[in-house]
């Protein structure tokens, strides 16, 4: 009924108000409905009821409480004498998103609607069947006060020892139906009891204004300056943890995430505390400019080379608008009550992380230069959103949002920043580069080994001091440290002594001390010192022209010698062949054992690999007596076992036999003959698991390679699978 | 943005630019609450910790001033979780406070109950404490002040110290500045030790330490104990006492192995301090039976274990710590801090010598090849034998006499750790040689030589480190030392930094074995000065033959 008229409303009303109900109400349109009847269907179905109703605010969804006490149909004077004047204009509001809509008789809800808010709406029983006397309520003795007092604000059930033999207070409110028995042991107080007691409203109190969000006021400069330095930081951030991991990939657990000790390193690694390193890593992973390979290892992906060349506004939209829109919260890891949570996990996603995100922004949007309280944020948060669905976390969420949006530069000194409310217009960031502090070309080199950037350094000279000296501190500057194993890096990474040497001197304003270069140079000296490789046999001879000779001898190259000293060469085959080949072209060499000594006579060989002799045949021993009894023990609990398996294998054959057996296509002839007689059939079935059961049906039809009839056994309608019929046969 | 001097870290650190033309305002402004932890050419380093914040808390100072501070002269925006973490830090100053009491004697007092119930539930703290009197006051063991300022500091909650100080028994001290004047820097340390009652004055060797130790007694006017690390720097405190103040001869004792006088000043070693008698400290009581109304530790980055347990029990005297580096390679820095007290004055060493107190001073590492049997020789000894073995090759040997012949006419300090190799440099040079055997006596009769230029050339051990007033010595050149010893290099330069009268610069040379761990330890060992501006500059052991430097 209400359904029709739902819809016939709908019809009813102009584009404009169209429009506005799917502003408000966006599912309604995805995807798009073909008539206004799905329209409607939609609209009152309760997944997008209660959508609309989570847009609500505290005020707006008292009223629709109250109008859900109401009965049907109801009049907005009725509405506003169980709550305020200014439900009117809350009035309209529901009904601009369809939540109540008007029919020609008065107001009406979207049946479905009060299935979403619950039968007791604001704490209210069910209206009573018949007219009650509310006077007598002012004349009710204590006892009977004492349990409506427990009752009046909901929740209005009561439980009792015993309905049949009440207390005197609930004896005499049974007596004149002001409480009534809902089963043995439960009561429950119907709404005009209940309102009339609240003193015909519905609620202690109306929250109809929003309440003021409190906190310190901030200096607008101050804040911009505050919000850019975080966004330059968070930058410096991703791109470090990425760097970190480029050159240590970290190993996911095996539950998925990132291990307790890997994030502490990461947290040591940038100077932050843990729960900031998942806010970071969290980043990363939304971004995807890490990816988790097969063998579980972390590493920034080809997506973070992309990234780098961005603009840096480019890149901190990246990462907030993956921040913004992401149901995983970062601030779930690492929480005392939950240890093994992890970044990366698969445990991080709420649902209504972005909501909250979403009006957090919102509601700092609208507080221009205030860094909020946060109690006061949440009584705000709580009223603009009044929680119903997943309450628990939304206090939990929204301090988190403010945590985060500040290390994100959204907010600066807790207040939003000029960025913050471009970035929620959606508009160009430009302004992000532009207030970024200039990159500096140049470092100040001192004569305690550090090197120190006085801003942020530019991307090409920050890589290149990356590898030779250690960060020691970083910020607005950057501090770096050489020593011994730094330089030692760089030559690792390919560099010259003298590369580096003329790098810095390029690249520092002041001039290079001398110990500097002093340990450059010895490093340098040392490094490459101590070569290591992998041969398989060497040659050797202290007189360096016979060296000369084998080393030249075209027969040779066979064995690819290498000389690596004057007086030795390293080949890659082994000795053995090595000697061989060596006699066959007219040398005399001979075998020299692991500790030089030289090996003289027969040459005794011996086997690289482990011997595995084979298994004896023949002669088995003589088993002891309790060996053998162990034995026929076996042996008779198998055969008894094994009887029985027979005895099942008989009886299940004897049941297969007696089943119809055809061919798969006498089985169709078979089946469309039965479907024109109507009669029944007798058939074996084979489920998944290859069993074969007995089935006596009525056919239907054959449609799609399954024959659809009705199981006599279960009296149901079901399809069965031609290729699985073994067999037909009329009965 | 402005363009300011200052950068301020995210690891609060701050960076002072000091080509800046706003670095010297930007210096007296955040003196009182950041620790200036490293000062090179360029870019000095402060650091805020938990202890400067306090300290100016103490001196009056409020996180808003701070913060303004900040704001002010940095270059870039300052991280927002620092400015909370130096409010935050700051507000828990003050919260606890020792006072005392008529009644009740020492109490804790707060102002935030929640503060003192988590303090006396914890461990160490709870054995401190006495009866509690009322919500918001315990009463404190008298005898445990100094422990528990440690344990609360350690917690977090450094407590006010309100109960003040014994006065101490009353004794007339002046300064008496005929024919000489107390440098601008010295009388504010003085001032700021006394007004912060008890702590740390942290100045460059040959700056003048004893004047201020001087100074600081003629602010307490009180019979006064001095703690020095041996006789010979006993004697000259004895001397710098007599000289620049009131005080005469029979008012300053001194209480050593060889003397044990009482006077209302006493200068006593921490080797007599220390030394055990059938398992006790036989000599500690010296610090109760006078009634003290100061104790001046002089060279406190050295301090030995067992004073620092009696520290603790004299909390209500003045304690005045006195040094040049107060880095301790054992890391006691905390310690100190605790019980003598916080850092009252620090300045950089090269702000003293632009002022032309201390002696402009190069730095030089003489690097000397060893010889093929040298290097066969360190490349096989033990590793515990290491260090020895390529510090103490003969080819040093060649090195120092060229040095020596070079700066012929000068006054030259030999230094060295090594006994048998400073005996061998002693007997190649023909010069004394002064070790831990020498007695008293002779010492002071050479080092009197030494300075009167009779002599210009001493050999001598590791006794020489500390202490030792040689004003006219211009060179010094380091053979071996105490492994990778910060401190120890420091002092040893420190030990020609007193002003020349010709305005020369004194040049310290450390001849160092290339190629070896001699070099690795000389590294480490340089790290403080080079973090106090002195850049070393380093040299083939054949330039110095070649006479090229």
């Amino acid at each position: 009924m209400e359904m029709r008229s739902f819809s016939d409303y709908l019809r009813s009303i102009d584009d404009a108000a169209f429009l506005e109900l799917f502003s408000a109400r966006p599912d309604l349109i995805t995807p798009v409905p073909p008539d206004i009847a799905s329209l409607a269907v939609r609209a009152c179905s309760a997944p997008s009821l209660a959508r609309a109703i989570d847009s609500l605010n505290q005020w707006q969804f008292q009223v629709l409480e109250a109008a859900g006490a109401l009965n049907e149909p109801f009049t907005q004077k009725g509405l506003v004498a169980l709550t305020d004047k200014a439900a009117a204009e809350a009035l309209s509001h529901l009904i601009s998103i369809g939540l109540v809509y008007p029919s020609e008789d008065g107001m009406r809800l979207p049946s479905q609607l009060r299935d979403v808010i619950g039968n007791e709406p604001a704490g209210l029983g069910p209206t009573s069947m018949i007219k009650l006397k509310l006077d007598d309520l002012d004349k009710a003795p204590t006892e009977a006060t004492k349990v409506l007092e427990r009752l009046i604000w909901g929740p209005p059930r009561g439980s009792v020892g015993d309905i049949k033999n009440p207390g005197p207070g609930v004896a005499w409110l049974l007596e004149r139906k002001f409480l009534l028995p809902l089963d043995q042991r439960t009561v429950i107080l119907p709404r005009e009891v209940g309102l009339y007691l609240r003193g015909g409203k519905t609620h202690k109190e109306n929250l109809v204004k929003s309440p003021v969000l409190t906190g310190s006021k901030r200096d607008e400069r101050q804040v911009n300056l505050a919000a850019i330095a975080n966004i330059s930081t968070v930058l410096r951030w991703v791109e470090e943890l990425l760097n970190f991991w480029a050159e240590e990939p970290a190993d996911a657990l095996r539950a998925g995430g990132l291990g307790v000790r890997d994030l502490k390193i990461i947290a040591n690694h940038l100077g932050v505390d843990e729960s900031c390193a998942a806010f970071i890593t969290e980043l990363a992973y939304l971004t995807s400019l890490i990816s988790i390979d097969a063998d579980d290892r972390i590493m920034p992906s080809n997506k973070f080379d992309i990234w780098l060349m961005q603009s840096p506004a480019d890149r901190w939209q990246v990462i907030a608008s993956a921040w913004l829109i992401t149901s995983r919260v970062s601030g779930l890891v690492g929480r005392a009550e939950a240890k093994n949570v992890a970044a990366l996990g698969p445990e991080l996603d709420r649902v209504n992380a972005s909501r909250v995100r979403a009006l957090a922004l919102s509601i700092l949007n609208e507080n221009p230069s205030l860094a909020p309280d946060l109690s006061s944020f949440n009584a705000l948060m709580a009223w603009r959103a009044p929680v119903r669905r997943n309450s628990s976390s939304q206090e939990d969420l929204s301090a988190w949002t403010l945590r985060e949006a500040e290390w994100l530069g959204i907010t600066g000194q807790g207040a939003i920043s000029k960025y913050g409310v471009i970035f929620q217009s959606g508009e160009d960031l430009n302004v992000i580069n532009e207030d970024l502090p200039k990159t500096v070309d140049h470092i100040l080199i001192q004569s305690d080994n550090t090197a120190i950037a006085p801003g942020p350094l530019e991307h090409e000279i920050s890589q290149q001091l990356a590898i030779m000296a250690e960060i020691e501190s970083r910020g607005g500057a950057t501090v770096y440290r050489f020593s011994e194993a730094t330089i030692r890096r760089a030559l690792d990474h390919g560099k010259t002594g003298d590369e580096i040497t003329a790098f810095l001197i390029k690249t520092s304003k002041t001039s290079m001390p001398q110990p500097l270069e002093y340990l450059i140079a010895d490093v340098a000296k040392k490094h490459g010192k101590l070569r290591v490789g992998n041969t398989s046999s060497f040659i050797r001879c202290e007189d360096t022209a016979l060296i000369a000779q084998i080393m030249n001898d075209k027969k040779l190259d066979v064995l690819s010698l290498r000389r690596i000293a004057p007086e030795v060469i390293v080949c890659d085959h082994d000795a053995t062949d090595a000697m061989r080949i060596l006699r066959e072209c007219g040398y005399i060499p001979s075998a020299e054992s692991s500790n030089g000594l030289l090996l003289s006579g027969p040459r005794l060989n011996r086997a690289q690999t482990k011997p595995r002799p084979p298994r004896v045949i023949g002669e088995i021993e003589i088993p002891t007596q309790e060996l053998l009894t162990n034995a026929l023990r076996s042996i008779r609990t198998g055969e008894k076992s094994s009887h029985k398996q027979t005895r099942l294998r008989q009886v299940a054959n004897e049941a297969l036999g007696a089943l119809p057996r055809s061919t798969a296509n006498e089985t169709m002839d078979l089946v469309l003959k039965f479907i024109k007689e109507e009669k029944s059939l007798s058939i074996g079935y084979a489920d998944n698991n290859g069993s074969v059961t007995h089935r006596i049906i009525d056919p239907i039809r054959v449609s799609a390679g399954a024959l659809l009839a009705r199981d006599h056994a279960t009296g149901e309608v079901q399809s069965f699978r031609i290729p699985r019929i073994t067999g037909v046969a009329p009965i | 943005m402005t363009e300011g001097p200052l950068i301020v870290q995210s690891d609060k650190t701050l960076l002072l630019d000091i080509d800046h033309p706003m670095s010297t305002e930007c210096r007296r402004a955040i003196a009182p609450f950041a620790e200036l932890e490293r000062s090179p050419e360029h870019i000095h380093t402060y650091r805020l910790t938990p202890l400067g914040l306090w300290n100016a808390r103490a001196a009056g100072h409020d996180a808003e001033q701070v913060i303004d501070t900040l704001i002010k002269y940095s270059r870039y925006a300052v991280p927002h979780s620092i400015l909370i973490d130096v409010a935050e830090t700051m507000s828990r100053y003050g919260r606890l406070r020792l006072e005392a009491d008529p009644v009740h004697g020492l109490i804790l007092v707060t102002t935030d109950t929640a503060v003192l119930e988590e303090v006396i539930r914890a461990r160490k703290i709870a054995p401190l404490l006495g009866a509690r009197i009322d919500a918001e006051t315990i009463a404190v063991l008298p005898s445990q002040r100094g422990a528990i300022k440690q344990s609360l500091l350690r917690l977090g909650w450094p407590a006010e110290d309100f109960a003040g100080y014994v006065d101490g028994q009353a004794h007339p001290i002046e300064l008496v500045q005929k024919d000489w004047k107390i440098r601008p820097y010295q009388e504010l340390a003085a001032e700021g030790f006394w007004h912060g009652g008890s702590g740390v004055v942290v100045l460059p060797c040959g700056a003048g330490k004893t004047i201020v130790g001087a100074a600081a007694m003629a602010h307490a006017k009180a019979t006064t104990l001095i703690l020095v690390t041996n006789t010979i720097a006993a004697r000259q405190w004895r001397e710098e006492l007599l000289k620049r103040t009131t005080l005469n001869e029979d008012e300053i004792g001194e209480y050593s192995g060889a003397k044990k006088e009482i006077r209302p000043v006493t200068i006593a070693t921490y080797q007599v301090m220390t030394k055990k008698k059938n398992g006790v400290y036989a000599h500690l009581d010296l610090f109760d039976t006078h009634d003290w109304g100061l104790i001046i530790y002089d060279e406190v980055h050295l301090l030995p274990a067992p004073i620092f347990r009696f520290t603790a029990d004299i909390q209500s005297r003045r304690r005045l710590g006195l040094t040049a580096t107060l880095v301790r390679e054992d890391g006691m820095e905390g310690e100190v801090f605790s019980l003598i007290g916080p850092k009252r004055y620090d300045v950089p060493w090269k702000e003293i010598e632009s002022q032309g107190y201390i002696a402009p001073a190069e730095c030089i590492e003489v690097r000397v090849n060893l010889t093929e049997a040298e290097r066969l020789m360190y490349a096989t000894a033990e590793p515990e034998n290491r260090y020895r073995s390529c510090a103490t090759t003969r080819t040093k040997r060649n090195v120092v006499e060229a040095l020596v012949e070079k700066h012929s006419g000068e006054q030259i300090l030999v230094i060295g750790q090594y006994i048998d190799q400073l005996d061998e440099l002693s007997e190649t040079l023909g010069v004394p040689l002064i070790k831990g055997d020498t007695p008293i006596k002779e010492r002071e009769v050479l080092f009197n030589k030494f300075r009167s230029g009779e002599i210009t050339c001493l050999v001598v051990s590791k006794v020489a480190n500390f202490s030792i007033d040689l004003p006219d010595a211009t060179i010094a050149i380091q053979v071996s030392g105490a492994f990778g010893s910060r401190q120890e290099e420091a002092q040893r330069l420190g030990r020609i930094l007193r002003p020349k009268s010709d305005g020369r610069s004194a040049k310290f040379y450390s001849v160092i074995s290339r190629d070896t761990i001699d070099q690795d330890f000389a590294q480490n060992r340089q790290r403080f000065l080079a973090e106090q501006g002195y850049s070393y500059k380093i040299i083939d052991a054949d330039d110095v033959f070649q006479g090229k430097i």
